[in-house]
């Protein structure tokens, strides 16, 4: 596997208070990077300085080898999705996963095609015509999705991007969010705080915390650590599975 | 029924002093107390089409200086409420932009007179004008800066990431989003502008005759006939921007 991203010491401070702490990792090609962390711990500040929207106090950034600190967000071909779908309310569901395309002023019959294909593998061709208001709420984070893998980003960030959805349209994205992942290739930084969020979705994963970023390099790892409460949470769930034995 | 009767009513009411106006720009020698006047004529009206007509030429006159108004203070406003959100004292800012209303328009008029004829715009349009976006500038600003929450910022980093120049993210995503505010900032810096009588008359110092001017002028010389053309005409622009906006003022929220 080839490395795409390479972090290095990347640190951040606000009002002299450190939001992130000499962070390092590295992220292959096609690899899904699930960081887990609480409310507060700079999962957010990371994902913004990786999208080129905040700039980091100290370390170095580079994409395939190429140094990001010079290249604005919108030559990073990044997509940043956020836990809204944000979906423009003035364009179509159409327009709205044609707008990156359009911005790259890519030929019309290209557009048509390329949408096309989008809306189908998202099962939303029917809904081309609709405007945002007139989906629901997973129907939107579906075309948020259409909107950014349409550009064919070299990395996707979402930060909790199905925080706001019911339980079952959750598990159905995440679903989605996997099998598109795998057929794209796609490599994503993807932050939650729901510790089995970070176990469906990820293939590689992380904790963060107080702005310091701990990497396992195995999910046994990642599950043992009493940080990720993962194992406090099994324990729970096979007391209560005890208890209904013996009840019954 | 009760809403029909309720709204005939209505129409009754606003539309009565439109009615009496008419009456008073076509009727001839109407004196008390005669129901309605023994003549008429559409004499007043015909004296508009003449080249060097008053009335016309301050119409042309609000017009220009209500529009300029309007787009100057909606763009300025915008672009001074972005910068407020996005800085450390933005509270205090805030607070700052209603200082303006602490002053009747007037009495701003009067503090600002020195400055104006220091500035040797005194009885010119461009010394009105300035004097009009003192007021309706922090109007604007204050009526767009809600525009700026957290949730603008978060667009406006998407559409960076997904390949928007800062140029594009404004024109392809923040002014559509921001338009219907700025609908309402255009319309209502318009009217502010439109109607305003107090700071143009002591900055004009007799020069710069708008329409809302020429009212005042009319009813003081009780030139009825006049004052009444002046009128309608003072309302026409309003409530032809009025009918245009009307499905965005009664949108619900």
């Amino acid at each position: 596997m080839s490395e795409l991203l390479t972090v290095a010491h990347l640190s951040k401070q606000f009002a002299a208070q450190p939001v992130l702490r000499d962070i390092s990792f590295a992220l292959n090609q096609g690899e899904v990077l699930a960081v887990l962390g609480r409310s507060g711990c700079g999962k957010t500040t990371l994902l913004k300085i990786l999208a080129g929207l905040e700039a980091a106090d100290a370390g170095t950034l580079h994409l395939q080898g190429q140094d990001l600190h010079p290249v604005p967000p919108n030559a990073r071909q990044m997509v940043y999705l956020y836990q809204e779908p944000l979906l423009f309310p003035h364009l179509t569901v159409f327009e709205n996963v044609a707008f990156g395309l359009r911005i790259r002023k890519v030929a019309k019959a290209e557009i048509d095609q390329q949408v096309s294909e989008m809306l189908d593998e998202l099962d939303l061709r029917q809904h081309a015509q609709k405007a945002p208001n007139q989906l629901s709420g997973g129907q939107r984070q579906r075309v948020s999705f259409g909107r950014a893998l349409i550009i064919r980003p070299r990395l996707l960030l979402l930060d909790e991007p199905f925080g706001n959805l019911d339980a079952q349209t959750r598990a159905d994205m995440q679903q989605l969010f996997l099998r598109v992942s795998r057929q794209h290739q796609i490599t994503s930084l993807f932050v939650t705080h729901d510790s089995r969020e970070a176990l469906t979705v990820g293939t590689r994963f992380g904790y963060l915390d107080q702005g310091a970023l701990t990497s396992f390099a195995s999910v046994a790892e990642f599950v043992q650590d009493a940080r990720t409460a993962i194992g406090s949470e099994l324990a729970f769930w096979e007391s209560i599975q005890q208890t209904s034995r013996s009840s019954g | 029924m009760r809403s029909r009767l309720l709204a005939f009513l209505l129409i009754l009411l606003f539309g009565l002093p439109f009615g009496l106006l008419g009456l008073l720009a076509v009727g001839e020698g109407w004196r008390f107390p005669a129901a309605l006047p023994p003549v008429y004529s559409l004499n007043v009206f015909r004296s508009l089409l003449a080249a060097d007509n008053d009335l016309l030429a301050g119409l042309g006159r609000s017009l220009l200086l209500a529009g300029t108004v309007a787009v100057a203070a909606t763009a300025g406003g915008f672009v001074l409420a972005r910068a407020i959100a996005r800085s450390r004292r933005a509270a205090r800012l805030e607070a700052a932009s209603y200082l303006p209303y602490a002053l009747p328009p007037v009495l701003l008029a009067v503090l600002i007179q020195p400055f104006i004829i220091r500035l040797h715009l005194s009885g010119s349009v461009g010394g009105v004008l300035l004097g009009l976006l003192l007021v309706a500038l922090p109007f604007a600003t204050l009526l767009l800066g809600s525009f700026w929450s957290g949730q603008t910022t978060e667009y406006e980093h998407l559409a960076r990431t997904l390949g928007c120049t800062p140029r594009q993210a404004l024109r392809q995503v923040l002014l559509p989003l921001a338009w219907p505010r700025l609908r309402t900032a255009l319309v209502q810096t318009f009217l502010l502008s439109w109607f305003d009588f107090g700071l143009t008359n002591v900055l004009s110092v007799g020069k710069v005759r708008t329409l809302t001017v020429q009212v005042f002028t009319y009813v003081g010389e009780a030139n009825a006939p006049l004052a009444a053309v002046a009128s309608l005409l003072l309302v026409l622009p309003p409530a032809v921007l009025l009918l245009v906006n009307k499905s965005a003022l009664l949108r619900k929220p």
